[in-house]
């Protein structure tokens, strides 16, 4: 009997019921990465002896009469997040071998909520990327079709869990990078308000947008994790104090009359048509849960892209700057002065990608160009925001579609660089603005997943978790697997 | 249109070295990059504050105290170089 694509939920009742143990949980994720990794490389570190031996501690204190949801349950972590006694990497051969001396906050809480960790997962470069390609490791491969992408930056998430390598990952969110690899992967993301989930011990990005949150294949798996996540952290100063609400106890609440907006321009011509199709036939199955659709506008949708796209590579390089060679990460071989380790450390370290947005990055946080680019920026990025501000004054949730494609082919050598950053196209916005949003799988493209994605209000969690709850309820979409060989 | 020059200033500062042969590509990319910014020059941001992250809270203040968070130790195991719990790099005085 396989396990493999059960969710936490219906893990939890069969450990409950003492059907399976923690340690056979563990041992079949570990099983089955080790079959299935080498096609899709989705995870780059396998933690085997420490999660047997966090398994087995878990069915003991199981025993003993803990009954904390999570305990015992089998998961990965992006590897952007610091872990004791694993490597951490980012992705990134500058960081190639780096053990942190401490755990993040979110692997701080996840381990105390029993949760046990089997390894680390691919993704882009320090999450710069959109499909999982910048990787120093190698590009992480779609499990529903292993010559296309599995979407970035948090595509060995996506792709691990949809795999069923295990049944939860976390992903961090800059510009969309838990929810396009969710879609393009078939599993519900959730990239919480900013400030919900602390960052600590979370490699940065773009630290006025990332954030952390959970890769699942349901929204109840996401409530459940989401609350052993989120919470005030004396070590972020951006992590807010606002009371965590029991997500899950919540998914039932009632949706009718919940007025869902519909932005006209999330309909535009970047989107492929047969996932509007999708899109427009999720939105239906919304209105039979008693919800109310409204049209409604976001005209700064297409600047978006433009906005986030100056301010993320100039957080990003003044971020990425800690990069010295000195301290901690890559360190060239024979420097002849301290400029030259600098300088070799950092060309050599850093992959093309990085060091494209760290080049961007400084250009327009230089004298000349910080006006006419950089404050521009955050000036567009507050009327952006007022316009989501708005809407949600007039509607409760945003719904439309996460991604303007399917899954697209690994080295696909006609989409151009500024092609690849219209991927984030949807999803800029929630990161712009702060806000909340999910990515549930919403139907099949010619054989690929699609993802509808939903935005809420500041810390209107609740609200996007119960309404991506009872879609899950009325539709079948989240439970669909790929078909994936096994040597035994 | 950014020159290569610039281009190369910029990663000076940024201390990233661009190879002779990779020059005119790097720079055909980074101006393809800044041609996608064109579009915020068509928007009114008049009398516009910045916003320079989503935060609606003010930043809870801590009192000042010494604490220790991490192992020395362990850090300093992720040094390429040091000695006597002091990192070391090329001479920097001659």
């Amino acid at each position: 009997m396989t396990f493999c694509y059960e969710t936490i939920e219906g893990m939890r009742g069969k450990l409950a019921s003492g059907a399976i143990s923690s340690v056979e949980l563990t041992r079949e994720s570990i099983d089955r990465i080790t079959d299935l990794n080498p096609s899709l490389n989705a995870v780059i570190t396998v933690n085997e002896e420490r999660a047997l031996d966090a398994a087995a501690k878990a069915d003991v204190a199981r025993r003993e009469g803990n009954s904390s949801p999570l305990l015992g349950i089998p998961m990965l972590h992006k590897d952007i997040f610091c872990t004791q006694n694993m490597p951490t990497t980012c992705a990134s051969k500058m960081l190639e071998g780096f053990v942190a001396p401490y755990d993040a906050t979110v692997v701080k809480r996840l381990n105390s909520a029993g949760m046990i960790t089997l390894g680390k997962c691919n993704m882009d470069e320090f999450a710069m990327g959109s499909s999982n390609e910048t990787s120093h490791f190698g590009a992480c491969k779609n499990p529903w079709d292993t010559a296309r992408v599995p979407g970035g930056s948090s595509g060995g998430s996506a792709s691990a869990v949809a795999a069923g390598l295990a049944p939860l990952a976390t992903g961090t969110d800059t510009g969309g990078s838990i929810r396009q690899p969710a879609a393009l992967c078939g599993i519900t993301g959730l990239k919480p308000t900013y400030g919900r989930v602390s960052r600590y011990g979370m490699i940065a990005f773009a630290s006025s947008m990332d954030q952390a949150g959970p890769m699942a294949r349901t929204a109840e798996d996401c409530a459940l994790v989401l609350e052993a996540m989120a919470g005030a952290d004396p070590l972020d100063s951006t992590c807010s104090d606002q009371v965590v609400p029991a997500y899950s106890s919540h998914l039932g609440d009632c949706v009718q009359g919940m007025r869902v907006g519909v932005p006209k321009e999330f309909f535009a011509n970047d989107l492929n048509s047969a996932v509007a199709e999708t899109i427009e036939a999720s939105l239906k199955e919304l209105e039979k849960l008693g919800a109310k659709l409204v049209d409604v506008s976001l005209p700064s949708t297409s600047l978006g892209v433009s906005t986030y796209y100056v301010i993320a590579p100039a957080e990003a390089s003044a971020n990425l700057s800690r990069y010295d060679g000195v301290r901690y990460g890559y360190r060239c071989d024979n420097p002849s002065n301290l400029q030259d380790l600098y300088l070799r450390s950092r060309t050599e370290g850093f992959g093309e990608e990085v060091k494209r947005r760290i080049l961007i990055g400084a250009f327009t946080l230089s004298a000349a160009s910080y006006d006419q680019y950089f404050m521009k920026a955050q000036q567009v990025r507050r009327l952006i925001s007022q316009e989501y501000e708005d809407v949600l004054s007039k509607v409760d949730v945003i719904a439309g579609p996460s991604a303007p494609n399917t899954a697209f082919a690994l080295n696909d050598s006609s989409k151009s660089i500024t092609d690849m950053y219209m991927e984030d196209v949807f999803t800029i916005g929630a990161n712009l603005a702060g806000l909340p949003a999910m990515s549930v799988p919403a139907g099949i493209v010619e054989g690929l997943p699609v993802g509808m994605q939903l935005i809420g209000r500041r810390f209107g969690e609740v609200d996007l978790l119960r309404l991506a709850h009872q879609f899950q309820q009325r539709t079948t979409w989240h439970t669909l697997t790929p078909t994936m060989e096994e040597r035994h | 249109m950014t020159q290569t020059t610039t281009v190369r200033d910029v990663a000076e500062l940024a201390r990233l070295t661009i190879a002779d042969d990779d020059v005119d590509k790097v720079t055909q990319e980074f101006n393809q990059t800044l041609a996608l910014f064109d579009a915020l020059t068509t928007v009114d941001t008049d009398g516009i504050a910045p916003m320079v992250n989503p935060c609606a809270e003010s930043q809870p203040l801590r009192p000042d105290e010494v604490k220790t968070l991490v192992n020395r130790e362990a850090l300093m195991q992720n040094a390429p170089a040091s000695e006597q719990h002091y990192f070391l790099v090329p001479r920097v005085i001659d």
